[in-house]
């Protein structure tokens, strides 16, 4: 009995201790591990990332942490943050989720530039890397910004496909020529990863402004011939009030850093010359 | 149903405007220096000289639109890159009606130095 | 949401260093704009002289017009000032018509290297014009 209970006794205070050492056990074989992955890789590449968390005292003032990863080729900016993530910091916070260019979630400020990280070669890049989060946006926490008012903007042009009329038949398609789909082609490829209007200045200082991502959405469905005219002006008015099109001033920046090769400033462009068209005729 | 709303409020006619001032501008700028620095030469500028240029029906009627011409062009610029930094609201309103006053004091002093130029009226 | 971050928009003028030719041309455009409108009020402003001339002062170039401009005219920092107005105005007009172009859609995929030739064809215009606007004061 009293063998037993010592026994307990000792198994109480054992936990606390050996828990502390397994952390020091296990972050010394951590520490061993990256220094493994160091030696073996051809060259390591610095990152230097932007820090914040307004909910932890030592993080409340912004500052810039730096990684040392081991550089593979082809390797992007999301696979040397993941790395700094698993194995240095698990605190480090980012979205990414595709990783092949197409969800949007990991657009980033990179050696000062909007970027997608998934899309973005570390080799391509000058070292030390910078990476922060967009520009122009709240700070979450990390890399993570605030993408509510770019979703706003977004839905303000009601993005989706709304025809005015349906075709005749019940089964009957929709038509469109393969040069109308050929004109809406590229507005086709917003991924809504926010970049673009992260560049623009006019987005910055003007709250008000739809931005270049939602005007873009406006013209891929203004533009596509499926929808019918009333729908057309519908969309029209709502980009051409005071804060739609007219702030653009063709900056270019977010034609630049659109990592979907969207030429966004014609296509804003294309939308002012068609509200100026519509409305001459009524003078 | 484009009755429906103002076109004040679309803000499409002062972009128009702005362009279509500028295509007249680039001309009448151009014209006004070479006129004053290269043909006439700003150091020997008289009343005499100017008047002589401005009892000239064309030149005269070329100087009043590019005077209004460029006051539009000029104050709507400015107009819209407040807007661009972000003017709104109440301070939007006043600055937009500040704008205004000024352009038609400009304009009316314009003219009225244009006159005084002119033998014709 | 807790709470966040906001880091504003001035902190894109500290990275001057990695704007972009449409950048750059967008930024020069307003101040060359606002150069001009400050010009074009003081120029009316200067004009106004000729408000109430007396003809016959006129006539031996004594009235307060003539007297006020060729007194300005004779100034070197006028002259340069002068020089510093033709760079502006030209820049403000090439780019603008480079402006006028991407607004009809047209060479917006040349928009940076129109940017730099305007901004070659000012120096060049500015620079042939020196002797004229000089002329006279040297």
């Amino acid at each position: 009995m009293s063998t037993q209970l010592e026994q307990e006794t000792e198994v109480e205070e054992e936990p606390t201790e050996s828990r502390e050492s397994v952390a020091q056990r296990l972050s010394e074989k951590r520490r061993q591990q990256i220094q493994e992955d160091l030696d073996s890789a051809e060259k390591t590449i610095q990152l230097k990332v932007f820090r914040y968390d307004p909910e932890i005292e030592g993080k409340m003032e912004p500052r810039f942490d730096s990684f040392q990863v081991p550089f593979h080729k082809g390797m992007t900016v999301l696979d040397a943050l993941i790395y700094a993530r698993d194995k240095y910091d698990s605190s480090l916070t980012f979205r990414h989720s595709c990783r092949q260019a197409v969800c949007g979630s990991d657009a980033l400020f990179v050696n000062g530039q909007q970027r997608l990280g998934c899309k973005t070669q570390l080799g391509d890049l000058e070292h030390p890397v910078r990476i922060e989060p967009l520009p122009h946006q709240d700070v979450v926490k990390d890399l993570v910004v605030d993408m509510e008012h770019f979703y706003d903007q977004m839905h303000a042009v009601e993005p989706y496909f709304d025809p005015d009329e349906l075709p005749e038949g019940e089964l009957e398609e929709q038509r469109q020529t393969p040069e109308n789909r050929e004109k809406v082609k590229l507005s086709t490829r917003c991924i809504w990863c926010g970049a673009c209007m992260s560049s623009c200045n006019i987005a910055a200082g003007d709250n008000k402004y739809l931005g270049p991502a939602a005007i873009n959405k406006a013209y891929r469905f203004a533009m596509d011939e499926r929808e019918g005219t009333d729908r057309k002006k519908e969309r029209l008015r709502i980009v051409e009030q005071e804060h739609g099109v007219w702030r653009c001033q063709t900056q270019f920046s977010c034609t630049e850093v659109c990592p979907k090769d969207i030429p966004l400033t014609e296509h804003i462009q294309a939308l002012k010359r068609e509200s100026i068209k519509n409305n001459l005729k009524f003078w | 149903m484009a009755k429906h709303y103002s076109s004040f409020e679309r803000g499409n006619w002062r972009w128009f405007l702005q362009r279509i001032t500028a295509i007249f501008l680039i001309g009448a700028l151009a014209f006004h220096f070479v006129t004053l620095h290269f043909i006439n030469h700003a150091a020997e500028i008289s009343f005499a000289g100017s008047q002589a240029r401005m009892s000239e029906i064309g030149y005269f009627s070329l100087m009043v639109t590019f005077l209004v011409a460029g006051a539009f062009h000029g104050v709507n610029g400015v107009y819209n890159g407040l807007v661009n930094a972000g003017l709104d609201g109440r301070q939007k309103q006043i600055v937009g009606g500040i704008l205004i006053v000024a352009t038609l004091l400009l304009i009316g002093q314009g003219l009225r130095v244009a006159v005084a130029m002119t033998t014709l009226f | 949401m807790a709470q966040s971050y906001d880091r504003g928009a001035v902190e894109s003028f500290g990275r001057w260093r990695e704007f972009q030719a449409g950048m750059w041309a967008w930024i020069l455009h307003k101040l060359t704009g606002w150069i001009l409108v400050g010009y074009l009020f003081t120029h009316i402003a200067v004009l106004s002289t000729a408000v109430g001339v007396d003809p016959g002062a006129a006539a031996t170039e004594m009235d307060t017009y003539t007297q006020t401009l060729q007194g300005l005219e004779g100034l070197l920092i006028v002259r340069f000032l002068e020089i510093g107005l033709l760079t502006v105005a030209v820049f403000h007009i090439l780019n603008g018509i480079r402006l006028l172009f991407v607004d009809l859609g047209l060479g917006l995929d040349v928009q940076d290297a129109s940017f730099y030739a305007s901004l070659i064809l000012t120096a060049l215009i500015t620079l042939s014009s020196l002797p004229t606007f000089l002329g006279g004061a040297l």
